[in-house]
């Protein structure tokens, strides 16, 4: 049961990445002319349209998570604690502190991609949010990796 | 998009930053999570059997306050939120996860 949600949950993970990462790339470095690079196509995102399926795939991932999280309590916390991976450890209590702000960030940057862009405000705001998915993402990695799949 | 939303956004943003590192450095959680047992119990509770988790009390506790201030500043004239900068939206929580990495700094300092 909790092996297929860590699997769902991976899958959202990745959408959640994928999505952010190119939306945060078009914010920050926004194309000019024609994108005619891999780079230049990869910023050349319709970014508005994304901002909905990304407080959608946040929602679930983070939903998702949060049922992980009792097994990750019982079974995996205390393997990284008798193996003194403290840098994990701490890695993943950052994980779950990051992802609880990124979801009170979520109606703001809702917010500032329903309007036009005003400042700098809605391109740092998607890049804290990018920041977020990418560290959970490679610290979730981690753990599962550490804990060893089946094991 | 109307004033009101933009004031609860900003607020909500804010005040959940600033509210859920509180909460989680006083342990203001609304409800007590035993993992072992499958049982939530109401507010602050020692371990039963096996752990005690407190996370989804921080985000609660957090979350009804944001949901508060923001729905106040939502309900305030105007003039009275135009010192709302959306900047705010990133400054602060920015501000909350660095408090939480000195916290945690020991953890990556052994």
């Amino acid at each position: 049961m909790f092996t297929v949600l860590l699997i769902v949950h991976g899958l959202l993970a990745v959408a959640l990445l994928g999505a952010i990462t190119h939306q945060a790339a078009s914010a920050l470095w926004p194309v000019t002319r024609p994108a005619g690079s891999f780079t230049g196509r990869f910023r050349a995102v319709a970014a508005p349209g994304y901002a909905n399926a990304i407080v959608l795939l946040y929602l679930a991932t983070f939903m998702l998570g949060g049922i992980i999280y009792t097994e990750y309590r019982i079974f995996i916390r205390p393997l990284v604690e008798d193996l003194r991976a403290w840098s994990a450890f701490g890695a993943f209590e950052l994980k779950e502190h990051f992802a609880a702000i990124g979801m009170g960030m979520l109606p703001a940057y809702w917010y500032l991609w329903r309007r036009p862009p005003d400042g700098r405000a809605r391109a740092v705001v998607t890049a804290l949010l990018a920041f977020i998915v990418w560290w959970n993402f490679l610290t979730g990695h981690i753990l599962n990796n550490i804990r060893g799949f089946g094991s | 998009m109307s004033a009101r939303v933009a004031a609860f956004a900003v607020v909500f943003a804010v005040v959940y930053a600033l509210a859920y590192l509180a909460a989680v450095e006083n342990n203001w959680a609304l409800v007590t999570y035993h993992p072992q047992l499958g049982e939530f119990g109401l507010g602050v509770e020692k371990a039963r059997e096996g752990p005690a988790m407190y996370w989804f009390g921080w985000l609660i506790t957090a979350g009804i306050i944001a949901a508060l201030a923001g729905i106040v500043a939502a309900l305030l004239p105007e003039r009275a939120t135009r010192f709302l900068r959306p900047a705010l939206t990133w400054v602060v929580p920015l501000c909350a996860m660095l408090a939480f990495a000195w916290l945690l700094r020991t953890y990556f300092l052994r």
